[in-house]
């Protein structure tokens, strides 16, 4: 047998295989212990021994010494590299958490449900303590954090540094997220609005791949939208360009949370819908909507449809200022697929001038809920770059 | 035994009520007429301080303690729950504070003790781990494999596996008793995930806390206990977290702010 020839069904490729598959295991569970791995794999125990052994000479694992069953354990991980990114990407209910590579290749993440109107405290005491909970199973510590992406639900002010306006987000008003999250880890933050960060998401690994003027619009508790123009998020003067949510649909319709009336959030925000369907379907979350959607329940089928046409409308307005070649659906309420694309077509198709409606193709998102925290990781990855060019200024 | 997701059942009603229950030991009146609703597609937190009364009356629902007084509706049938193993056959699981796992024993073996698959007179073990994996991945637990001892999983993923055996028997409601205590902040995000799947399968969750942040993120309402007895129920959109620890300790209704608010009143009239 010639266990140099590279040729299919040889040993060689069979090593090949092997070896990506230990990686394999290792990047889907996190770190894991030489036996975890052959049981997980379906490798012997020799050959995993053997791979990992290879693996590490190559750079490509770490290993660390631990504990398990009592036992003295050598316990392999993907190696980070040096310097980790980190991203954290709020929601109106929940909190993402990634840790990535130097390469951004996403190590460890972790969402967790949290409080609706949670204070900022709460939530950034979360995020950080997830984040040290995530470093530690890649193997690293928190120190090893280059740069940290954050993402917040709202308007966020890039002058001051800001989150918030008044209204939007208001367990978050005014509070500079990068001074009061320097104080849990020690790594620079980057701030930006979370449909920005996932149009930055999508923009590099996801459905705006190669697109040079297009549209993300974020549909889920709120609405809101991160634009590119020229291959790069747009972001606006003080960085709160996008805001398609506060557009005004009705000058006399209810008044908004930001203080004017008839903003597209007051018809279709979640909490427009959720109060539309109180009546006849008594409490419900976003999600049960969506579901009972999905499984045919009239009465949301139409708050979702109507809710649908409504952005369409917006959307319309959108297309007709910029002329994008796409448009990225994304969000919770995207989950409802045809449900919502049909209407907001039609609706589109129906409001904006023919010609650009003709030419904007609308997409669903492909990163799903993990856009947002794909873009916060690009964007710390940025700003570790920047960093590292000027190194006169590392005091933070 | 079938592992098939029940649909997120459209037009949910109450599964389980509970009217009058009452329990005592000796000398302790542990519950004292509870009234308890629980409703299809719910996650109801149950909260109370130490010695409420929470752990009697699930394990009085459980079957483990019967009540000395009280009916208890589940389905829309009046049942007299007798053991443990009544409740299992009726669709009431409970996940107990310990787990009762077997350490010593792999995922599959946990998951299908006491009521392994058979082919024959040999145990089917194919299928016990084909639909392990299934369940597993439905409820997107992740566990690096399901032949590995439970002793060395993490204690969210026993808690998943543990939570994960509750729902072999297709029970209506699951009864999680502290799930998140001892647990990190990555594995406590995985369990709070976990009762947001299992409410979306349509199961009612009844979940004990003591930790006001996880209750407030999971929970759609929340029931408070004080002292044996029922202390309000709150819907968690609608409430604060202030309010319902105020009604855990008791600080709404005791004598000295009930005399405090008479005299403010007192005074505001006479001035």
């Amino acid at each position: 047998m010639n266990a140099t020839r590279p040729a299919p069904g040889s040993q060689a490729s069979l090593r090949e295989a092997n070896r990506e598959r230990v990686l394999g295991v290792v990047r889907q569970h996190g770190p894991l212990t030489q036996v975890e791995i052959a049981a997980a794999s379906g490798l012997s125990a020799a050959t995993v021994s053997n791979m990992v052994k290879e693996l590490d000479q190559a750079g490509l694992v770490g290993l660390s010494r631990s504990i398990r069953n009592g036992r003295r354990a050598v316990l392999v991980s993907l190696a980070s590299g040096g310097g980790l990114l980190a991203g954290v990407a709020f929601g109106e209910r929940d909190v993402r958490v990634a840790i990535a590579s130097e390469s951004r290749e996403i190590l460890a993440q972790q969402l967790m449900p949290l409080q609706a109107d949670h204070v900022a405290d709460d939530g950034m005491e979360r995020a950080a303590r997830l984040l040290a909970d995530l470093a530690e199973t890649v193997g690293a510590g928190v120190e090893d954090i280059g740069a940290i992406g954050f993402g917040l639900p709202a308007p966020v002010d890039s002058v001051s540094g800001q989150a918030g306006s008044d209204a939007v987000l208001p367990g978050w008003r005014g509070v500079n997220v990068a001074e009061a999250m320097a104080g849990h880890l020690r790594a620079p933050v980057v701030l930006d609005n979370t449909a920005n960060l996932a149009a930055l998401g999508e923009l590099r690994a996801g459905a705006l791949r190669g697109v040079q003027h297009g549209c993300y619009l974020k549909f889920s508790y709120g609405v809101g939208a991160g634009i590119v123009l020229g291959g790069e998020v747009f972001r606006g003067s003080a960085g709160t360009a996008g805001e398609i949510g506060h557009l005004t649909i009705d000058e006399n319709g209810p008044i908004c949370r930001c203080g004017n009336r008839g903003c597209l959030d007051t018809f279709v925000g979640s909490r427009a819908l959720l109060s539309s369907l109180a009546a006849s379907h008594g409490p419900l979350r976003l999600r049960d909507i969506i579901t009972r959607a999905l499984a045919g329940d009239l009465g949301c089928r139409r708050v979702i449809e109507d809710a649908g046409r409504r952005v369409g409308v917006a959307v319309a307005g959108l297309v007709n200022l910029f002329n994008p070649e796409v448009i990225v659906v994304g969000g919770k309420l995207a989950e409802a697929g045809d449900l919502i694309m049909v209407p907001l077509r039609e609706a589109l198709d129906r409001c904006a001038i023919p010609s650009a409606a003709a030419t904007v193709e609308l997409r669903p998102a492909e990163l799903g809920d993990e856009a947002d925290v794909l873009g916060a990781i690009e964007l710390a990855s940025v700003l570790s770059h920047a960093r590292a060019a000027k190194p006169a200024e590392t005091t933070v | 035994m079938t592992v098939t997701p029940t649909p997120a059942t459209v037009g949910t009603g109450t599964v389980l009520s509970l009217r009058g229950v009452s329990k005592r030991f000796g000398a302790v009146q542990a519950l004292k007429n509870i009234e308890l609703d629980v409703r299809a597609g719910e996650v109801l937190a149950l909260v109370g301080d130490n010695g409420a009364g929470k752990s009697t009356l699930v394990k009085t629902i459980a079957g483990v303690y019967t009540a000395d007084d009280g009916s208890m509706v589940f389905d829309g049938a009046e049942v007299r729950v007798g053991s443990p193993a009544e409740a299992q056959q009726l669709g009431i699981a409970t996940v107990f504070q310990d787990l009762a796992l077997c350490d010593n024993l792999d995922v599959v073996a946990n998951l299908y003790l006491g009521r392994e698959l058979r082919n024959g007179k040999v145990l089917d073990e194919v299928e016990m781990e084909r639909s392990s994996w299934e369940l597993l991945r439905q409820l997107s637990a992740k566990i690096p494999s399901v032949r590995i001892p439970v002793a060395s999983l993490s204690g969210g993923q026993r808690q998943t596996v543990a939570i994960a055996r509750s729902l072999l028997g297709q029970p209506k409601v699951v009864m999680l008793d502290e799930p998140t205590a001892a647990l990190g902040v990555a594995q406590t995000a995985e369990v709070l995930n976990l009762v947001e799947r299992l409410r979306e399968r349509g199961l009612a969750v009844i979940l004990i806390s003591h930790n006001m942040a996880d209750v407030m993120a999971v929970a759609d309402r929340v029931a408070v206990l004080r002292l044996g007895r029922n202390n309000g129920v709150f819907t968690v959109s609608e409430t604060k977290s202030q309010d319902i620890i105020a009604a855990i300790t008791g600080a709404t209704d005791n004598a000295v702010s009930e005399r405090a608010a008479r005299r403010t009143r007192q005074e505001g009239s006479a001035s």
